[in-house]
């Protein structure tokens, strides 16, 4: 039978319970910007009734039962690939449209040096003993040469800023693979009292997605709770508790251009990795993808011109009527042939050397082998498959427009899946500030029901007291 | 679907920053001119237009070597027109004093004024344009004649691209027109045999220059039909290199360059857009119920 003492105490504990209502709609209205927080809500149960009066059950108030947060799982689940595949496509997209060195109308670029230095040459086939058109020609030359320079220069910057962005986001990966498994140990804890820890859920929940943002790893949960995090060939950067660590080496077979590896948690390692996915896979896709391409295409460009140009060159007659100078210097393969490439020097500091004559008679005036140097222009490179310079330079351009255009075609498509899937789990998790206005007044509302209740209860105690 | 706080500030912001994005770019598009300036922007018309940049200068090179190489056969065609006039003026005299009735100072005054022609003519055929001599052949940098007429050139034929990869002719060899190389007269040694006759009143030998002079008026004026057959062709050349020059301009301003009314209505549409972004962000911010319950 209910008296009206356990009234006044139920009363007390629903008031507990409609506290906790209150708090937590607080706690969601104060997280309402908190990346990763997932809204909480309160889950009240009827006390159920321990005894019962005449042919009924009196109930006995209200309690908490659990306090549960709001997930979508089959939405999360899709998220950590998403976000990897947002983060690689949108870092390669990133990288490779920042390098302007293969613009095609930029000043100074291959486009038009290329023009020049043959615009040069042709100047002086009109007049080939003239030393004002000498000179002209030979600052063509050198404007060539910089111009594959300062195309390789600007690549290798590009794949070198490329590496020290990687050599941060490794340190990120490792802390972050670090404080997961960190926090696997602490929600294991958590739940040995049997309460769901939240809030402790929502950050190891932010840290997989910033790992799977940095590298791709895939979630994979266990019976215990823990999530483990895995990346190439099912190798765990997160294992249970306890996390492997990324490293990066020069890798002397790629210009000592750094190589990333894991070493695993149980000390093996490390271990070679060479298709990482979130943003350092998308920077080692832009590094050792399109910029390489570009930059071993130009490279072998510039050998192939000056490997042919040489050729021509050498067997001329310069103005002094000696023979057998090259124009370019150039290495003995493609190998860095474009940072490499200079004019001859002793052509460069005596443009008397550009050889224009098949004889040594008949300088100054001959200009028969300028017009073999001009046709080298128009004829098929060795390594360009039957195609001149004008068309493989036309080539690298378009070939790495498309490799960034494709870029950023998948980063808005995959971007856009991401953005959805979050916008799906925003929508289940995420805080609304009218839903919460809402929950903390009516848990308000119910809070003072609660109260009248004791004070009616009171007066009703009151009220035998003064029995008499 | 629930619509979050979070939703609607995330959405407005990508909704402002993708119209912000757009208007910018179509603004950047107007103001620059240029749709095309990293490769990729348009891959395919960023390849064609490094293709169409490099051709406009090779033709551009083609027009500044052709219009130089015509100079100078124009040059060429005005000393050869002046060696004609000189040559016939030699004749004129060579007929004058041909006849009997002359005496030998009169003769001799006659013999310096051939001189002078001599002294001309070598002058007209030691020709520069550009700084060098352009009836040495090859060998343009000393004077081709000297004093007595004899020719110090070679029998190099100076050429010049006229279309990618073509290359003409561009020059006339003195070494026929003046000294009859290959089967003509030696005009200048003709002229030479005519001072010396002048100066000795040796009237058959001034009789004996009449009809080598005249194959000398002939070969002159045949190396003149030769130079402007030749700039007949420069010329021609010329034109076509300037049309692919201005062609080549035109394709590379094609690929490269923004259509204005285009982009201009681009960026109209673009800010018209990012209004209406701003406006719905500003609209939806306002729609809450922190602002019913105050």
């Amino acid at each position: 039978m209910a008296d009206l003492l356990s009234i006044l105490s139920q009363g007390a504990s629903s008031l507990d319970a409609h506290r906790a209502s209150t708090a937590t709609a607080s706690h969601n209205l104060q997280n309402v910007d908190t990346p990763g927080y997932s809204r909480q809500s309160v889950m009240l149960e009827a006390v159920i009734p321990a005894t019962s009066t005449t042919n009924a059950y009196i109930g006995r108030g209200v309690r908490v039962e659990t306090i549960r947060q709001a997930r979508d799982r089959f939405v999360e689940s899709q998220i950590p690939s998403a976000i990897g595949s947002a983060a690689r496509a949108s870092s390669e997209a990133q990288s490779l449209s920042t390098v302007h060195v293969l613009n095609p109308d930029m000043a100074g670029g291959l486009t038009s040096a290329l023009a020049d230095f043959f615009s040069g040459l042709r100047a002086l086939s009109q007049n080939p003993g003239s030393t004002v058109l000498r000179q002209n020609a030979v600052d063509g030359a050198r404007g060539l040469a910089s111009s594959f320079n300062r195309t390789a220069d600007g690549i290798t910057s590009a794949r070198t800023a490329i590496d020290q962005e990687i050599e941060g986001a490794i340190h990120e990966v490792n802390d972050l693979a670090t404080r997961m498994a960190a926090l696997n140990v602490e929600i294991r804890k958590a739940r040995s009292t049997g309460a769901e820890p939240n809030d402790l859920l929502d950050t190891r929940a932010k840290l997989r997605d910033q790992l799977a943002e940095k590298t791709g790893a895939i979630p994979v949960p266990n019976s215990q709770g823990d999530i483990s995090m895995t990346i190439e060939n099912g190798m765990a950067l997160v294992s249970e508790t306890s996390a492997g660590q990324l490293s990066i080496v020069p890798d002397p077979a790629n210009d000592g251009f750094l190589k990333v590896g894991i070493s695993l948690s149980d000390g093996t390692g490390p271990f070679s990795l060479s298709s990482l996915g979130g943003k350092i896979g998308g920077l080692l896709n832009a590094r050792d993808g399109a910029l390489k391409n570009a930059a071993n295409a130009v490279d072998r460009l510039a050998f192939d011109m000056a490997e042919e140009l040489n050729a021509v060159h050498s067997s001329a007659y310069a103005l002094d009527k000696s023979s057998g100078h090259n124009l370019f210097q150039v290495g003995s393969d493609p190998h860095q042939a474009a940072k490499n490439l200079t004019v001859n020097p002793q052509v460069s500091a005596n443009p008397d050397l550009i050889a224009t004559a098949s004889s040594a008679d008949t300088v100054p005036g001959d200009a028969s082998r300028l017009f073999a140097l001009i046709d080298v222009e128009n004829a098929p490179l060795a390594g360009s498959g039957g195609k001149d310079a004008t068309a493989t330079l036309s080539q690298i351009i378009s070939g790495y427009g498309t490799a960034v255009q494709r870029a950023e075609a998948y980063k808005e498509n995959s971007e856009s899946i991401r953005d959805h899937l979050l916008n799906m789990r925003e929508s289940v998790s995420g805080v609304s500030i009218d839903e919460e206005i809402v929950n903390m007044t009516r848990a308000q509302r119910a809070f003072e029901a609660v109260a009248k209740v004791i004070t009616t209860t009171n007066e009703m105690l009151e009220t035998l007291m003064k029995l008499k | 679907m629930r619509v979050t706080d979070r939703m609607i500030f995330n959405n407005a912001a990508k909704s402002t920053s993708k119209s912000r994005e757009k208007a910018q770019q179509a603004t950047s598009e107007v103001s620059s001119g240029m749709r095309v300036v990293h490769p990729g922007d348009d891959p395919a018309a960023a390849g064609l237009l490094s293709g169409h940049r490099i051709s406009e200068s090779r033709f551009a090179a083609l027009v500044a070597t052709t219009g130089r190489a015509s100079d100078e056969l124009n040059a060429a065609d005005k000393a050869f027109e002046g060696l004609s006039e000189l040559i016939t003026r030699s004749r004129e005299i060579a007929i004058q004093y041909a006849n009997s009735t002359y005496s030998g100072p009169q003769r001799e005054v006659a013999a310096e004024e051939v001189k002078a022609l001599f002294r001309h003519s070598i002058s007209l055929l030691n020709t520069r344009a550009d700084n060098r001599y352009i009836f040495g052949g090859n060998l343009d940098s000393t004077p081709p004649f000297d004093n007595a007429g004899q020719y110090h050139g070679d029998q190099g034929i100076r050429r010049v691209e006229i279309a990618p990869g073509v290359v003409e002719d561009a020059s006339v060899r003195a070494d026929i027109v003046a000294k009859g190389v290959g089967g003509g007269v030696d005009a200048l040694a003709t002229v030479q045999s005519l001072i010396t006759a002048l100066e000795s009143n040796d009237v058959d030998t001034i009789r004996d220059t009449l009809d080598p002079l005249d194959t000398a008026i002939t070969q002159t004026a045949n190396g003149r039909a030769r130079a402007g057959a030749i700039l007949a062709v420069l010329d021609s050349a010329n034109m076509a290199a300037r049309t692919a020059r201005d062609t080549e301009k035109g394709n590379a301003s094609r690929e490269a360059d923004s259509d204005v009314f285009e982009s201009a209505s681009r960026m109209a549409l673009a800010q018209r857009a990012l209004d209406a972004a701003l406006t719905a962000s500003a609209q939806s911010f306002q729609l809450t119920l922190l602002n019913k319950i105050r």
